[in-house]
């Protein structure tokens, strides 16, 4: 199991598109996916559980993810909040 | 009660809760935190014994209370409030519309604590308070899940992302029954030791299907198609079928999901195409169902064919 703490650094944080994005991103592999923020954690593959999160811009949350291909998952969930969800340039 | 849940403040109490307030002493002091789930009535610690009086129960008065400290001679009645207020308890809550002395406010003032005056009887006024108490200091848990009324029974479906938990829901919906959460369930303890369970307030009666995005059970099935909370009877976990595994046969094994030191009755079903998940789990319920009045086919056959 692996986990790293990532900075939400887009505008509108963790809305319903970015949430969608990052779950259908998680889906593609084979690791169970978990976001920690704030003692709440949910799935990553869920896109109702990371709108519960309701994590915006500036929080830490906390990424965890253990499989066989456990670190391609979170260095792509990574690097996917760090291009603020392709949505801002 | 676990000690990481941080208290409650009065205000937040009165927002959340009706408990038909029509007077508040000492407005000021609102902001005392309550950190205990039960309310308490003061009892003897009027007369002077305060060992068991804790400071951080809302009190809660009633006419036996208010009867006692009149019946005081004034001296003493002025020093037992003293003794008892001065351990600054977080609110006082008065039943039946009382009138209180206006000495006792100002007394209630000095000690920091304010004093609500309620419509409602001490009896009802206490269960309010101790329901909601409980659930807020109660041991809280989410779960990866869709929890559906079926048949009156809570029944949480469980299983693997994208195993079909959500579609199989929206035919059960579909059927008439009813959703409580899709996805995320937020469990609490009760005071019967009953697993409630609810949504986030923030994806309620929300669903998300593959294809069609996210729904509103609400707006397309009707508010009737959506509950507010349930009890949890029973856990259907969704697995991908597989040859190898050995599934219950004859429906004689009992398993159970352990959570928050309950034991929740457990059916696992295999996934496969042709299997119509939303009919197996109705009848997986109504069976469920007679299980627990008694009934066990499998016993029945046997003794037919010894």
């Amino acid at each position: 199991m692996i986990e790293k703490t990532q900075v939400i650094i887009n505008k509108l944080g963790l809305h319903a598109r970015a949430a969608a994005k990052l779950s259908h991103l998680a889906n593609m592999y084979n690791a169970n996916i978990y976001l920690i923020y704030n003692e709440d954690k949910v799935n990553a593959k869920s896109l109702l559980g990371i709108l519960t999160l309701a994590a915006s811009v500036g929080n830490e949350i906390i990424l965890q993810a253990s499989g066989n291909d456990e670190k391609e998952a979170i260095t792509a969930i990574s690097n996917l909040f760090n291009r603020k969800f392709d949505e801002e340039s | 009660m676990p000690k990481d849940i941080k208290g409650i403040e009065i205000r937040q109490i009165l927002e959340l809760n009706p408990l038909k307030i029509l007077k508040i002493h000492n407005e000021k002091w609102l902001g005392n935190s309550v950190s205990h789930p039960r309310p308490q009535r003061p009892g003897l610690g009027l007369s002077g014994y305060l060992k068991h009086i804790q400071t951080g129960r809302i009190q809660i008065f009633g006419k036996t209370e208010i009867g006692y400290l009149h019946n005081l001679k004034d001296e003493e009645k002025s020093r037992c409030l003293k003794n008892y207020l001065s351990l600054k308890l977080p609110g006082i809550i008065v039943s039946e519309n009382i009138v209180i002395e206006e000495e006792w406010i100002a007394m209630a003032a000095h000690f920091h604590t304010p004093i609500l005056i309620s419509e409602l009887h001490t009896a009802p006024l206490i269960s309010r308070l101790n329901a909601f108490l409980y659930q807020y200091f109660s041991k809280k848990i989410k779960l990866n899940g869709v929890l559906m009324d079926i048949m009156s029974q809570g029944v949480l479906l469980t299983g693997a992302s994208g195993i079909g938990k959500s579609e199989t829901a929206l035919e059960l919906v579909n059927k008439g029954y009813h959703l409580i959460a899709d996805d995320v369930t937020e469990f609490y303890l009760d005071s019967n030791d009953d697993l409630i369970g609810r949504s986030n307030p923030i994806i309620k009666s929300l669903m998300e299907v593959r294809g069609l995005g996210i729904i509103n059970i609400n707006d397309i099935f009707g508010a009737a198609a959506v509950l507010e909370e349930k009890k949890l009877n029973l856990v259907i976990n969704l697995e991908k079928w597989d040859a190898k595994k050995k599934y219950d046969r004859l429906g004689e094994d009992n398993f159970y999901f352990k959570i928050l030191g309950l034991d929740i009755p457990l059916i696992t079903l295999p996934v496969a195409p042709g299997r119509n998940l939303s009919t197996i789990i109705e009848v997986a319920v109504r069976n469920f169902l007679a299980k627990k009045s008694g009934r066990k086919t499998y016993l029945e056959i046997k003794k037919e064919n010894p």
